[in-house]
């Protein structure tokens, strides 16, 4: 028992926020669904909690209950939720709007759309400090500064005057959380607070919260589904699985010493660079593919603007890819790491001929110079897997049209044969064979990626491209995924080409790992090189910012 | 799908479209007297035993009338939006699908085309064809065409940008294949639904085309025309300008309502 368990301790100290006996649920069209059930929470002052669960498992419900903005089919089933002693769930709306932003804030996951676009920043977090500490405009405009500055941003005077669409995304994030601690609040929730970041401007943010909670003493949930990160920043984890906490306690001993089973599985899914699941690499390295000098211009000037504006000719669109030199060997494995805008995805289309490129492409003693040249027979021999299976399965078509598609257009099986060879193809990526009478909507995000990745192997392939097959889902359904897909190669012998954002979970897949920046190659080694020495500073980076919890990687998943 | 009715707007519309549709379908025989039979004793009449909804200034039969008249009014509505559908969804799509140049112009055309006011585009087209119905029809499913074009590219190109299309393409399927089979079958459910709404302003042009006297000739039972007769008695019997312009009212609504709820229950988000 920890001391805020101890129910002598937060009578006597009235936590900061403290869930006894909470269930909450939905009416839908299926009647009554339980989104949580009996939750006990309590988080101290000046400590901060981690709430750790997968989609669907009732934080983000967890976190409206506690800011008492549920929708309107939102049933509560009763228990109780105190701040600071006072039983909030009494409260009336317009109490409520007095506390959210005063007494409690949050920060949410994509600061894109958590802030309002028309609105210059300054007049966002004045907005806060004028409603709640009745400050006038100016003295607002001068707190807004200074909150700025707080969350270590270089020039706070300017930020104020920007708009959203003026700044990147942690700076975004840093007025998010300056707006939060703004009024400086007793609670503050961060729902997935880096999740649509990148990793490295994750990184800062996470130093930023580090930093302000050591500053201000606030007590915190931290909400996430990432277990290395929550990890780094949290004094206590709730573990939360289907609408109900499975294990609380510190985090060391959580991690150290899981009791629930589900937490065992969570931790084991998490990627452990250290861990190898990959398969051998190929003995023999022969090219299958290779790209040369590829280049990518985006919002490329036309021919006109060529001649008549040579000048912004030069400066129009913007170089998806540039140079881009790499080959693909024979049954291979090759990790393509980057952040958002590297130009990762860019590759991808051009090796699934979907985008128009310079330079060249050579597979198989073939030369393709554009994406005209682009054949069916190429078309076959390099399939690609996308990163949301939702989108990527056509959402009027049964499971077993989709997967037989590519066998009946490349005629790979007798027509008489596709229903069976749909059935083994199932069968292959672990799903049931009734499943080729469902539609995509039936089935989980893990189950459509499954299906997704059938029909990449369904053409028999030399090739598969990953697109960040594993980001939309689940941790325990990354790792399923990412099994499966060595599994798959293990028996086909096919090369992959798997583009990633995740440093951990390709270190345990990838014989190389290309690591692109800019739209340019900054680095290319071989899986085991990754720590050495030589590495390019921004490989560096990359790999130091990476969540892993120091416990964890001695963590024994057996 | 399944909770469709569970919605009140699903519930009247789809209860005024079955009145209008039973009407149109068995109309002629269901109606107690012959619409064009003048009883001149019985003359701009209110409701009566004998007469449920009351006659008109030659002493017709306004039930019968009406009852006559809703095939040739629903009909109207219905074909007229469906030639302008059609030829509306089949340049939208071959716009939304190309791209590039074609798409450009197609619009741009089509923009020029939007600009000119539905009823007066429809009045336009039926001064120089000469009027009478299938002229009227005509000018309508015209006017239609543009703005249905718009919908169906943008239906199109909402979709043609989703990863299953491009899975499509990256498979190297046939141009033919991804629009009949990937794009198509998504973004029919938009252009279904706007063509269920557009056949109550079908309805409504083509009483006001009645009306003005370009549509339907007398002594046709067609509803406008009805109201456009009844005009000048509308002092002595306001019965022979109501009934019709209820009869037009109801037809118009219950479309109208019908396609509202047809398009939330098709919206992804509440099925399912």
């Amino acid at each position: 028992m920890t001391p805020s368990l101890n129910p002598a301790v937060t009578e006597t100290t009235k936590p900061a926020l403290a869930i006894r006996n909470y269930s909450l649920s939905y009416r839908t069209a299926n009647g009554i669904v339980a989104a949580l059930k009996n939750i006990d929470l309590t988080i101290g002052k000046g400590q901060t909690v981690g709430l750790v669960g997968e989609s669907g498992s009732g934080k983000s419900s967890m976190a409206w209950s506690i800011m008492r903005y549920l929708p309107p089919n939102a049933v509560e089933d009763g228990g109780a939720i105190r701040l600071a002693g006072e039983e909030i769930l009494d409260y009336t709306p317009r109490q409520m709007a007095d506390i959210r932003g005063r007494r409690m804030a949050m920060v949410f996951q994509d600061p894109s759309t958590s802030l309002n676009p028309t609105i210059r920043l300054g007049e966002q977090i004045g907005e806060v400090l004028m409603r709640h500490r009745g400050l006038t405009k100016v003295e607002a405009m001068q707190e807004a500064e200074a909150a700025l500055a707080r969350t270590g941003i270089t020039r706070p005077k300017e930020m104020l005057q920007r708009y959203p669409h003026e700044a990147s995304g942690g700076e975004k994030q840093r007025v998010v959380i300056a707006t939060a601690f703004a009024c400086e609040p007793e609670l503050i929730i961060f729902d997935e607070p880096t999740t649509a970041l990148d990793i490295l401007t994750a990184r800062q943010i996470l130093d930023l919260f580090n930093q302000l909670r050591e500053e201000t003493n606030v007590s915190a949930l931290y909400i996430s589904h990432d277990l290395g990160l929550v990890s780094r920043v949290v004094d206590e984890v709730s573990v939360l699985h289907k609408g109900g906490i499975v294990e609380s306690g510190r985090v060391d001993d959580v991690f150290r010493r899981p009791k629930a089973d589900y937490t065992r599985q969570l931790i084991g899914a998490v990627p452990n660079p250290d861990r190898w699941i990959g398969i051998d690499a190929p003995a023999n390295p022969d090219p299958l593919i290779s790209l040369e000098t590829i280049g990518v211009h985006y919002n490329a000037p036309t021919m006109l603007q060529k001649i008549f504006q040579p000048k912004e000719a030069e400066k129009a669109g913007f170089w998806g890819a540039k140079n881009v030199s790499m080959e693909v060997r024979k049954g291979e494995l090759l990790g393509v790491v980057g952040e958002s805008g590297s130009g990762k995805s860019t590759i991808a289309k051009v090796l699934a001929g979907l985008q128009d490129f310079d330079g060249k492409l050579q597979f198989d003693g073939k030369t393709f110079g554009s994406r005209k040249d682009i054949d069916r027979a190429y078309r076959r021999r390099v399939q690609l897997v996308f990163q949301h299976p939702d989108a990527s399965l056509n959402p009027r078509q049964t499971i077993g049209t989709i997967i037989g598609r590519p066998l009946k257009l490349y005629g790979i099986v007798p027509a008489d044969k596709v229903a069976t060879r749909v059935a083994e193809l199932l069968e292959m990526v672990r799903l049931p064979a009734d499943y080729a009478r469902r539609h995509p909507h039936q089935l989980s995000g893990g189950e459509k990626q499954r299906v997704a990745i059938a029909r990449a192997f369904a053409a028999e392939p030399d090739l598969v491209i990953c697109d960040e097959v594993t980001a939309a889902l689940d941790v325990s359904v990354q790792a399923a995924v990412a099994e499966l897909l060595v599994k798959l190669q293990k028996e086909t012998g096919t090369a992959c080409v798997f583009i990633t954002h995740d440093l951990n979970l390709i270190r345990q897949l990838a014989h190389r790992i290309a690591v692109m920046h800019h739209g340019a190659l900054v680095d290319f080694f071989d899986g085991p090189d990754a720590r050495a020495d030589d590495r390019d500073p921004y490989t560096k980076a990359l790999l130091d910012a990476v969540p892993v919890h120091a416990d964890m990687e001695a963590f024994d998943v057996a | 799908m399944r909770d469709f009715f569970s919605s009140p707007t699903a519930v009247v519309g789809t209860t005024l479209l079955v009145i209008v549709l039973t009407a149109a379908l068995f109309g002629p025989w269901i109606a107690p007297y012959d619409p064009q039979a003048f009883h001149p004793i019985a003359r701009l009449q209110g409701p009566s035993a004998a007469h449920w909804l009351g006659t008109d200034q030659f002493g017709r039969d306004l039930l019968s009338r009406i009852l006559h008249g809703a095939p040739a009014t629903v009909a109207f509505g219905v074909f007229a939006t469906a030639l302008g559908v059609g030829v509306g969804s089949v340049i939208g799509v071959i716009a939304g699908v190309s791209g590039g140049w074609v798409d450009s112009t197609i619009m741009r055309i089509l923009d020029g085309l939007l600009a000119v006011p539905d009823l007066l585009f429809t009045l336009l087209i039926v001064t120089m064809l000469g009027g009478g119905m299938e002229h009227a029809l005509l000018a309508v499913a015209v006017a239609f065409t543009p703005g249905m074009a718009r919908i169906a590219r943008s239906a199109v190109l909402s979709v043609r940008t989703r990863d299953y299309v491009r899975a499509a393409i990256a498979r190297g399927e046939s141009g033919f294949y991804i629009v009949s089979c990937e794009v198509l079958p998504n973004a029919l459910s938009p252009i279904v639904v706007e063509a269920t709404i557009r056949v109550s302003f079908a309805i409504m042009i083509g009483a006001t085309l009645g009306f003005l006297g370009l549509g339907a000739q007398p002594p046709s039972t067609e509803w406008g025309l009805m109201v456009a007769e009844a005009r000048q008695f509308m002092f002595r019997n306001p019965w022979c300008v109501a009934i019709p312009g209820l009869s037009i009212a109801m037809a118009a609504l219950g479309f109208n309502l019908f396609g509202d709820a047809l398009r939330d229950a098709l919206d992804p988000r509440r099925s399912h």
